[in-house]
Order: structure tokens, then sequence, then C-alpha cells
């Protein structure tokens, strides 16, 4: 069976920057994910796998054949890239239609897939609204839509999730897994553990712009379950709740942060922390702003599995 | 429900390409050109020159009806390729080519690279050099509204006037002139908006580099002149090279007393230059700058 994805020997390099370095890997249907802390190579990797940067060594094959230079196979992939790129005077309409037209679509056609994107995002309602105005979610759900419009069989999301608050996070977590059930391959980037985790079992990491570990996220999640974790809570009454886990032996730090309003817990069971925490939160009516696994925990884990 | 095969999912159909694959960013550069404002007023007025000359192409030929207006400026009014080299090649025309490219090029490249839409573009099936040619048409078209269109209808309009073929019999080789050095006025202007437009992603900035530059080689070439009296330095100008290479193609005495050649190899490293550049900075945006 000939993989959707695959690279071989892939390799970028930035002048004397390594961007990616020897990336062997073969990617089947279903959601992957890319899981790297910032500046691992991830984005290297995916504008590789979309054609848009040249290998230096290696090559990529998307269903056997080589990206590279091959534009026809570009129809067969849609992009949603980390960075806004709109034309912030235009609305989401025009964006997404303009795009369209890119593509052998006529009027038509353009037309309807614009607006079975749109409905798809859920922006229908929302699409005469120059982008400008649009909040940091629906921003998120039109780059999106602009990647699904012309149907592709492989969706390539460079960290998708980013900005969005849980509600529209999850939004997009069910989107996401939606197209997988259409039997779509899904490649999404980010660097943060559990919304990959929400996603998908199957994890390729990439740190210092190779590939360090590739498979079953439980596998993973095995290996860094004794590894403290970070996680900050900011709510009303950081003391109150920290009385409350400082008893717990799984807890083996609690710090405050700067402003009086958040908790930093350092813990080696992030699953107890958070089975236990929505019960203390209710007891003792705390009310919480934010919780946050800072981003530099995945930078840790990484050191920790490569034995720093 | 159905059950999807995990694997490889033969692709059936054809993976066909567009013929213009250009054509949908030339169509919304020209559209987003005419949204912008005292766009269409400032193109109403530097067709007026055009009107003008035509209105001298159809006086020229109805000289006994006009005498009470041209009384004894006929000279003037004299349709040979003197008449159409004055008009490509007049400091006014130059000027609202300029004008023209600010509005319609400085934001070609300079508002993508802002907007990050580079990687929107390259993730699509649209070459670099497809990209290319759909921001050079916008130019083109633009320009031609003011050069080649007017040129070909000027000479239509006096072969009409005059009800012979005279003129064409006289002068054969003029609508290749106007073809051709319309050809230049756009290619030289292309590269050289889309370098500028290339080099900064502030619309503003690259507005200010078109102007600048342009004008800033006419001084050059009045200070170097100034000290040293040789023509020569007229290479230096832009307006002045365009203006030597007019005059060469529509076979006319060069306004600089130099070898026209010269000025058409500035113009044309120009472009080479314009080239080279914009296939370092138009790329899929790199990562680690």
């Amino acid at each position: 069976m000939i993989p959707i994805v695959e690279t071989k020997n892939l390799s970028r390099w930035y002048g004397n920057v390594l961007g990616l370095s020897d990336v062997s890997i073969q990617i089947e249907q279903g959601i992957s994910g890319i899981l790297g802390p910032n500046g691992a190579g991830k984005s290297t990797f995916l504008k590789l796998l979309t054609g848009q940067i040249k290998p230096n060594i290696g090559f990529v094959r998307i269903k056997g054949k080589k990206i590279w230079n091959n534009y026809a196979l570009l129809s067969e992939i849609g992009f949603c890239p980390e960075q806004d790129a709109f034309y912030e005077e235009m609305t989401g309409w025009q964006f997404l239609t303009s795009l369209l037209k890119l593509y052998h679509f006529s009027k038509t056609e353009v037309e309807t897939q614009a607006q079975k994107a749109l409905e798809v995002v859920e922006l229908t309602n929302d699409k005469d609204r120059v982008i400008r105005s649009y909040s940091r979610g629906m921003r998120q759900r039109i780059k999106f839509a602009q990647a699904i419009a012309h149907d592709p069989e492989i969706l390539i999301l460079d960290e998708p999730l980013n900005g969005l608050d849980p509600l529209a996070r999850r939004k997009m977590i069910r989107l996401i897994k939606s197209y997988e059930k259409e039997g779509k391959t899904i490649i999404v980037s980010s660097h943060v553990l559990p919304e990959i985790e929400a996603m998908t079992n199957r994890v390729i990491l990439i740190h210092q712009g190779k590939i360090f570990a590739e498979g079953d996220i439980h596998y993973i999640r095995d290996l860094i379950e004794d590894h403290p974790h970070i996680i900050s809570v900011k709510c009303n009454r950081p003391r109150e709740l920290a009385s409350k886990f400082i008893n717990e032996d799984y807890v083996l730090k609690v710090n405050f942060g700067l402003t009086q309003d958040s908790l930093l817990v350092e813990t080696n069971n992030r699953d107890k922390f958070f089975s236990l925490l929505p019960s203390l939160l209710v007891e003792g009516k705390i009310e919480v702003e934010e919780i946050t696994s800072p981003d530099d925990n995945l930078q840790a884990v990484f050191d920790y599995l490569v034995g720093k | 429900m159905a059950i999807k095969e995990k694997g490889y999912t033969h692709w059936d159909g054809e993976l066909s390409e567009r013929r213009f694959p250009w054509w949908p960013i030339t169509r919304y550069g020209i559209k987003l050109t005419f949204k912008r404002k005292f766009f269409k007023p400032f193109l109403m007025l530097s067709l007026l020159p055009a009107v003008f000359f035509l209105a001298g192409i159809y006086i020229s030929e109805r000289l006994q009806d006009f005498k009470f207006m041209v009384r004894d400026s006929t000279s003037f009014l004299k349709v040979d390729p003197k008449y159409f080299n004055f008009y490509f090649t007049n400091n006014g025309l130059l000027f609202m080519l300029v004008v023209i490219m600010i509005f319609c090029g400085a934001g070609l490249i300079s508002d993508d690279l802002k907007h990050n839409s580079l990687q929107l573009y390259f993730s699509r099936p649209i070459k670099k050099k497809d990209y290319f040619i759909g921001k050079t048409a916008v130019i083109v078209f633009f320009l031609s509204l003011l050069t080649l269109i007017p040129g070909l209808v000027f000479f239509i309009m006096k072969l009409v006037f005059s009800g012979s073929f005279k003129f064409f019999i006289a002068y054969p080789w003029l609508p290749i002139s106007v073809i051709g050095y319309s050809f230049v006025l756009a290619a030289f202007f292309s590269f050289y908006t889309l370098l500028l437009s290339s080099i900064n992603k502030n619309r503003r900035y690259v507005t200010i580099l078109i102007i600048v530059i342009y004008f800033a080689s006419d001084i050059l070439y009045g200070i170097f002149y100034g000290y040293f009296h040789s023509q020569y330095f007229s290479l230096i100008s832009l307006r002045a090279d365009l203006q030597q290479v007019g005059a060469a193609i529509f076979n006319q005495k060069t306004p600089y007393n130099i070898p026209w050649i010269f000025s058409f190899l500035v113009l044309c490293a120009v472009c080479l230059l314009a080239a080279f550049v914009l296939k370092k900075k138009v790329k899929g945006v790199e990562v680690v700058k």
C-alpha cells in the first residue's frame, strides 16, 4: 500500500540554520499530529509537504508523486497556515471565492464550494463582514474554510488551535475529526500535547529539526508520566486553592504568580490533578479565569525525553 | 454507515490545470485598482491628452474648417511619426504612467507580503511564473490604456479621417513602433514597479520609492550635467532613457546626443535587476529569516 505522504531524508537549511534534518516518515489516512516546541521545525516540515519550499536533500511524495514543482498535485492539498494570511479589507465570502478561482472551478462551482465551506465552519451569517471585524476564532475558522473549500483529500493544518478560546477550540477539534470520518488525511501541528491528544493517537514528535519519536501517543504519555508538569490556574483565590492541593502527594511544588491572581502547580500526575481540580473549585466556590499549561512545558518534556 | 477503507484512495479523475492560471490574480488586481480612491478621476484625467491628440488628428484633416483656430501653427498638427513620438515620450504622459503605477502597482506584491498571502498562493496550483504574469498583467492592462490603445486608435483614426491609405503606405512600420514602444514601457514599468513593490511590506513606502527613484534619477542627471556638461549622464535618468529609446523606435532624432542603445541597455539592466530581486523575494514564506 502506498502511503498518502512519504518523506525520505528530508532536510532543509536556512543558511547555517537547520530547519529540518533527515526526516523519513510515512503518513497514512486519518489524523496525524506533529508535535514539537516552538522552533522545532514543524512549520518547515509542513511547508515542505505543501511544496512551498524546496528541500535541500530528500523528497516528499504525496500519493506516490513528488510534490516539488508538481502544481497539479496541490489541488489535492488544503493548507491552513499558522499566521493570518488575509486581505483584511475583504469579506469572508470574497476571500474564499478569490482563492477558489485559482483552481479550475467554474463560477457556479466557486460559489457552491465557498458556500459549503462557510456552512461547515458556521460562518454563513458573517460571510459579508470584512475580515478585519472577525474575532480570533472566526479568523481561524475562515482560514480553515479556505483549506477545505476545494474539497482536498489531504489537509495540512499548522497550529489551527492557536489563540482560540476553549469553546472555539472544541468546535475546531470536532470539525477536524469530522474530516477524518470522511476518509481524509489530516496532518495537524501543535506545540501543545493535550491539543494533539484530543484529536489523534498518532503523533510525530519533532525536535530541533529531527523526528524524535513517532507512533502512539500513549507511548509518549507513558514516557512522560512521572515527569513534572506545570499548570497555571488563574483564579480569584489562588492561596485557598493552593492549600487544598498542598496535601496531595502528586503535587510537587506550588508557586504564586507575580500578579497574585494565579497559581502555578507542579505535578507529576496531570490526570489526577485535572480530575481533582473541578471538585475543589466547586467546593470552594472559586472562580477560575484561565487554566493553561505554559508553552515551555513541552520543551521541558522534550528535554526530559532526551535526557537533559 | 459507510466504512472507509484505510489506505490510499486512488485518484480517478485527471489532474487538469487552468489554461490561464494567472487570470484570477490579474482580474482581482484590476478590480482592486478601480476601487482605489481617486483612481477613476485620475484615469479620466490621464486620458485627456489622448483625447487632445485625437482631436489634433481630426483637425489636421480638416484644416480648412479649423483655420480660425489654428492660424499659423499648422506644423504642430502635422501627423507623422514625430507626432506619435511626442505623444508617447512627453514628460506629462511619462509622469501619468508613474502615477498609474502607484495606483495599480505599488501594492501588488507588498500587500501580499504584508498579509502573508504568498503561502496561500503557492500552496495552490499556481506557479511562481503564473503569479508574476498575473501581477504584471495588471500593470500592462493599465499602461495599455494610456499607450498601446491610444497609439493604435490614433493610427486607425488617421486613416479613417483621411479616408485613404496614404498614411499607412507612407509609414507602414508605425503600428509596429506603437506596439514596440508600448511593450518597452510596459516591460520597464512592470519590472520597476514590481521590484519596488517586493522590497517592502508597506504600500505607502513603495509609493514613495516609485516616485522618488524616478524623479531622483532625473535630478541626479541635472546635477551631473550641470557640473560636467556631458549628455552621457542622461543615462542616469530613467525618463531620459525612456525618451531616447522612444525616439529611436519612432525613427526620430534622439533628444540626447548619445547612442540610444546605451539607454536601452540601462533599461534592460533595471529589468534584469528586478527579475533577480523578485526571484529572491517572492517565494513560499521562509520560517527562519
